[in-house]
C-alpha cells in the first residue's frame, strides 16, 4: 500500500489523533458484536448504564439506545437489523436514529461496514444530522411560506376580480333597471319602495366593492403602489377614523408585480398593528426610492412595545412580513420603544431596470 | 325646515333626559352620497373624529344594529365578547366608551338609523336607561324617525 509521505508511523498518529478528536462517533466491534473499542465522542452520546454494558461486550448493548434505522419502508425499523445482518453491503450509508445524553433522539448519518475480512472486525461511525436537519427544516418551510403565500394572494386576485367584475357589475345593472322604473309609473307608492330598494341595493354594491380590495385592490395592478395606498388609507382613514399621513415620492412608478405585492400587504399589516395596538391617531406612511433600493416606512408615535418579547396576537403578521419581504430580497427592521412609539422599515433592492436585483 | 339644527337640539335634549355622557345618532346619507351610514349627529364627543367614520351595515355597534334592527346593551366595554377586536368598533375607542346601548330608529319597516347613548364609566348604561333610548327612537321625540330622510 501507497502511503503519505511521512511514512506508516505518521498515518497511526494521524488516525489516533483522529479517533481521539473527531466529533464523529466510532466504535469497533468484534464478529461477534462485542465492543473492542470505542472514541471519546461515542462516549459522549451515551448514558453511563449503556456505556457499561458496551465496554463490558455485552450482546446487543446497542440496543439500548437505538431506536432503528430508516429504510424504504419506515422512518425507524428494527427489521433486518444492521448490527445482525449478513449482508453488510447494504449498511455502507444509511440513518439511524440514537437515545443520546442530553439531546434526546438523534438522528445519524451512520456507516457499519468490516474492516477486516479474517477477523470480521466491524466499524461504526456516527455523523450527527440533527443541525443538517434543522436547516433542511427551515428551509423546507421557508419555501412552504413563500408558496402559501403566493398561492393566497393569486386566489384572493382571482375572487376579487370575480366580485368586482361580475357581481358588482350585475347588481349595477339591477339597480339601473330599478331606476328606470321611475318613467314607467306614476304610482308614488312603488316609487318609494323602489327607491328604499334601489339604496338597500347600492349599499350592498357598496360592501362588495370594499370586500373586493380588502381582498385585493385592483388599483395595485392597473395603477400601481401610490395609488393603491392612497385608496387604502381613505378607507382605513373612514373605518377606523384616523388619519394616515402619506408621502410618497415615487409617483406613478411602477415595480414588479411581486415587489408591488410585498410593500402593499407589509404596508397593511404594519398599519393595522398600529391601529390595533398602538392608540394612536395618526400614522406616518413614507415610500421613497433612495441609491438602489424602494423603501417604506410605517411610523406611529404610540404605546411601542419591546422587541423580541411576547408579541400581542398571533404573532404571525411580525413573521409573515419578514417572510414577505424575503421573497424580493428585502429586509424589515422594526424599532421600538415603550411610549415612543414603533417604526417599521423596509427595504428592497433594485437594479436599474427597477426590478428586483437578482 | 333645517333639519340640522333640529336633530341636534333633539339628541341634546336626550342625553340631558337619560344623564348619558354621549349621545350620537347615526343616519343614512342622502342618495348623493352613495347612501353610506355615519354618525351625523353627536352630543358630549370629545373629538370630531368619529363623524368620519364610515359604517358599514353588519360592522361594529350602528352597523350591527342597523343589519338586525335590534337593540344592543353592552354594559361593560371590558367584558364586551369582541373586547380583542376594540379597533373595530371606533366610536367605543374614539370616544373611550365604557357602557354604551344602541336601538334602531324604524321607518316604512326598515332601519333607517341607529340610536346609541353611552357613557365613559362602566355598568352605567342599564336595561331601564336603554329601554328610555328605545321608547325616544320610537315616539317621545316626534321629528326623530327618519321620514324625512327618505325625501331628501
Amino acid at each position: 500500500m501507497e502511503l503519505i509521505s511521512g511514512g506508516k508511523d505518521q498515518l497511526i498518529d494521524l488516525m489516533l489523533k483522529m479517533y481521539e478528536n473527531s466529533t464523529e462517533a466510532i466504535f469497533f466491534f468484534t464478529s461477534e458484536g462485542s465492543t473492542i473499542s470505542m472514541n471519546p465522542a461515542a462516549e459522549n452520546i451515551m448514558d453511563d448504564h449503556v456505556l457499561e454494558q458496551l465496554k463490558k461486550g455485552a450482546e446487543n448493548a446497542l440496543c439500548n439506545v437505538c431506536r432503528g434505522y430508516t429504510s424504504e419502508s419506515d422512518l425507524t425499523t428494527c427489521k433486518d437489523c444492521y448490527f445482525t445482518s449478513s449482508n453488510h453491503e447494504d449498511f455502507t450509508s444509511f440513518q439511524v436514529f440514537l437515545e443520546t445524553v442530553g439531546k434526546g433522539i438523534v438522528p445519524y448519518a451512520a456507516t457499519f461496514h468490516v474492516i477486516d475480512a479474517e477477523k470480521g472486525t466491524r466499524v461504526f461511525i456516527l455523523r450527527d444530522l440533527s443541525m443538517q436537519f434543522e436547516t433542511q427544516n427551515k428551509l423546507q418551510q421557508n419555501k412552504m411560506m413563500k408558496n402559501v403565500i403566493k398561492a393566497q394572494e393569486n386566489e384572493r386576485k382571482r375572487i376579487s376580480r370575480e366580485l368586482h367584475d361580475s357581481v358588482a357589475q350585475e347588481l349595477l345593472s339591477a339597480v339601473v333597471d330599478l331606476r328606470a322604473l321611475k318613467y314607467m309609473t306614476n304610482d308614488t307608492e312603488v316609487l318609494k319602495k323602489t327607491s328604499e330598494s334601489t339604496a338597500t341595493l347600492i349599499r350592498l354594491m357598496d360592501d362588495i366593492r370594499n370586500l373586493s380590495v380588502e381582498l385585493r385592490p385592483s388599483a395595485l395592478d392597473d395603477f400601481g403602489l401610490e395609488a393603491a395606498f392612497r385608496s387604502h388609507f381613505k378607507r382605513v382613514e373612514e373605518s377606523f377614523g384616523l388619519t394616515i399621513d402619506f408621502k410618497s415620492t415615487v409617483k406613478q412608478t411602477r415595480y414588479e408585480n411581486e415587489v408591488e405585492t410585498v410593500l402593499y400587504r407589509i404596508c397593511q399589516e404594519a398599519v393595522l398593528n398600529a391601529i390595533k395596538y398602538a392608540q394612536v391617531e395618526t400614522i406616518q406612511v413614507h415610500l421613497f426610492e433612495e441609491g438602489d433600493s424602494l423603501q417604506l416606512n410605517v411610523k406611529d408615535e404610540g404605546a411601542g412595545f419591546i422587541v423580541g418579547d411576547h408579541p400581542m396576537g398571533t404573532g404571525l403578521g411580525l413573521y409573515g412580513m419578514n417572510e414577505r419581504a424575503e421573497l424580493v430580497l428585502g429586509n424589515v427592521t422594526i424599532d421600538s420603544e415603550i411610549g415612543k412609539g414603533t417604526t417599521v422599515h423596509l427595504r428592497v433592492p433594485l437594479d436599474e431596470k427597477r426590478e428586483v436585483a437578482k | 325646515m333645517d333639519y340640522t339644527k333640529e336633530y341636534q337640539l333633539q339628541i341634546e335634549k336626550i342625553r340631558e333626559a337619560l344623564g348619558c355622557d354621549i349621545i350620537a345618532l347615526a343616519l343614512v346619507e342622502p342618495a348623493e352620497n352613495l347612501h353610506v351610514l355615519k354618525w351625523q349627529y353627536i352630543s358630549g364627543n370629545i373629538s370630531e373624529r368619529i363623524k368620519k367614520v364610515v359604517l358599514q351595515s353588519g360592522k361594529g355597534i350602528a352597523g350591527g344594529v342597523f343589519k338586525n334592527g335590534k337593540p344592543i346593551l353592552v354594559a361593560d366595554v371590558e367584558k364586551f365578547a369582541a373586547k380583542e377586536d376594540l379597533f373595530n368598533y371606533p366610536i367605543l375607542k374614539l370616544e373611550n366608551l365604557k357602557s354604551i346601548g344602541a336601538a334602531p330608529l324604524w321607518h316604512s319597516g326598515r332601519v333607517v338609523g341607529v340610536l346609541l347613548g353611552g357613557f365613559r364609566e362602566p355598568h352605567l348604561m342599564t336595561p331601564e336607561r336603554l329601554q328610555m333610548l328605545i321608547s325616544m327612537s320610537k315616539s317621545d321625540i316626534g321629528t326623530l324617525d327618519g321620514k324625512e330622510l327618505m325625501w331628501n
